[in-house]
């Protein structure tokens, strides 16, 4: 059973999120502001994922998973629009986000890509950039955005790169954690555990605790759940077909992690939101005693769910 | 802010939730999001619709594959994307009409005259007229007959030309086709 079936089925609710005048968002991160407000962050995108599932009978010129942008623009474009919800999860108001022009672009992948929405001393989204250098170096971005609730316009008003101690090629899918000011989750096989105030983060902790099956990426953000942290994570069996076409599928997992973000609980079995094969969980958040998850269902729909918080428990109880 | 529909789409997709690889299902969630212009969502339920219906509902995996076509050319510079699905639905329904003439439109709009009257021609052979479950833009063997005619001015073939367009001007058509068909005659006559 799907998450979706179920829990509209014991009395939660599916919201499709579809942006007026764009071709359709994607991987969206629900968040609720000091405010109270529902606000979700919606990425928009120039490409079209194209993915034959089954057995693949009707895949593109370019096999059974493609990202299928503009035949004579070669980029991959991002941008992002901040919604607010009502309380029944409907769209009352819709803004891209009005990015600051800091550079060129200079790699095919632009903007900043599967942003979370957090509120910290101000509000942030952070997701990955590419586009700083001709080889595609990704890097975690905090942009400090202004929202104004009377126009509904959001702003960015700066922006931090952040760099790691280590080398690497691309830091992406880290997880921020809603309650502790510029601290995310970047690992969980080990949970490596960053601090990111200003242009360098710092390992804080390293935590061996269980050892899930399968490595674990992120994710939602983090989230205060009673005694408990809970987030959704994701996990990819990548895999190829007899042409040696790429293809992949993804399923989640809710994470329970104790006060010192040891990871204590993980659920036993992975999960769907649509029993589509590429969904991507990035928000989390308590809303009136359920929580909402948002997904990206193929990289071209964007859904919020609220799940009825007996539901949550149980997964709790399952994970631990 | 005008605020889209998203009821009629909740309630498709939470169906849908229920029994997710149903063709018919995976087809209406798609018709959602087509109608309003939400192209890129709705290419994803088509193509579901495809693959989980090609054994089970072949005119609903026909339609799927033209309208992925059509979303696809909505998105604009995706040429050869759109062109795929139309072949898609041509080699997996080979006796419908439909899909032959979608690819000589596909060409007339190209300017590429051979492709198109050949496409045209080749559509005018096919027999299989059974209804299919939404409109596909076709209506009948005059529009292949129309692309026939529009294309083969532009291959030498002037006088087929002209005698199709005024074979065409005797039948039952549609208004903005018998425009089209004597703004041509107008020009070329």
């Amino acid at each position: 059973m799907n998450l979706v079936q179920k829990a509209v089925g014991q009395g939660g609710k599916l919201a499709p999120l579809a942006i007026p005048k764009t071709f359709g968002g994607m991987n969206p991160s629900v968040f609720i502001d000091p405010d109270g407000d529902i606000l979700v962050n919606v990425r928009v995108v120039n490409y079209i994922l194209y993915h034959s599932e089954n057995e693949q009978r009707f895949p593109s010129r370019w096999g059974p998973l493609a990202y299928l942008h503009p035949e004579k623009d070669q980029r991959l474009v991002t941008e992002n629009y901040v919604v607010r919800l009502n309380s029944n999860l409907e769209i009352t108001d819709c803004a891209k986000v009005e990015m600051l022009e800091l550079h060129q672009p200079i790699w095919e992948f632009v903007g900043l890509e599967d942003a979370r929405l957090v509120y910290w001393d101000d509000y942030y989204l952070i997701g990955v950039r590419r586009d700083t250098t001709n080889n595609g170096v990704g890097r975690m971005e905090k942009s400090k955005v202004s929202i104004d609730k009377d126009t509904w316009t959001i702003k960015e008003i700066s922006r931090e790169r952040i760099e790691v101690p280590s080398q690497s090629y691309c830091e992406k899918n880290w997880m921020p954690i809603v309650d502790k000011p510029f601290h995310f989750v970047k690992w969980h096989s080990p949970i490596e555990v960053m601090k990111a105030e200003g242009t360098m983060a710092q390992q804080v902790a390293l935590k061996q605790g269980i050892q899930p099956e399968k490595d674990q990426r992120g994710g939602s953000q983090l989230i205060r759940w009673g005694s408990v942290y809970i987030a959704i994570t994701h996990e990819v069996d990548l895999f190829k077909n007899y042409l040696q076409q790429k293809d992949g599928i993804y399923r989640h997992r809710l994470c329970v992690y104790d006060d010192d973000l040891n990871l204590v609980g993980i659920s036993p079995e992975s999960f769907s939101f649509l029993d589509g094969r590429i969904e991507f969980c990035v928000g989390a958040a308590e809303y009136e005693g359920d929580l909402l998850v948002s997904f990206g269902f193929q990289d071209n729909a964007a859904f919020v769910l609220r799940v009825p918080r007996s539901i949550v428990e149980d997964m709790i109880a399952e994970a631990l | 802010m005008s605020v889209l529909p998203q009821m009629t789409l909740e309630s498709l997709v939470v169906d849908l939730s229920h029994d997710p690889f149903n063709p018919e299902l995976n087809f209406q969630v798609a018709q959602a999001y087509d109608k309003e212009k939400q192209t890129a969502s709705a290419v994803s339920f088509y193509l579901r619709t495809a693959e989980y219906g090609k054994d089970s509902h072949p005119s609903l995996v026909y339609v799927s594959l033209l309208k992925l076509a059509k979303c696809f050319e909505e998105q604009n510079d995706r040429l050869h994307t759109v062109s795929n699905c139309i072949l898609q639905a041509v080699s997996y329904l080979p006796y419908r009409p439909e899909a032959y003439f979608w690819m000589a439109r596909f060409h007339e709009r190209q300017q590429n005259w051979q492709e198109c009257y050949t496409w045209a021609r080749m559509g005018g052979n096919q027999a299989i007229n059974t209804p299919l479950p939404d409109d596909v833009d076709y209506h009948g063997t005059y529009c292949l007959m129309f692309e026939r005619a529009v294309s083969a001015w532009w291959i030498g073939r002037k006088d087929e030309s002209v005698s199709t367009f005024q074979r065409l001007l005797e039948m039952d058509i549609a208004p903005e086709y018998r425009q089209a068909v004597e703004d041509n005659l107008a020009r070329i006559i």
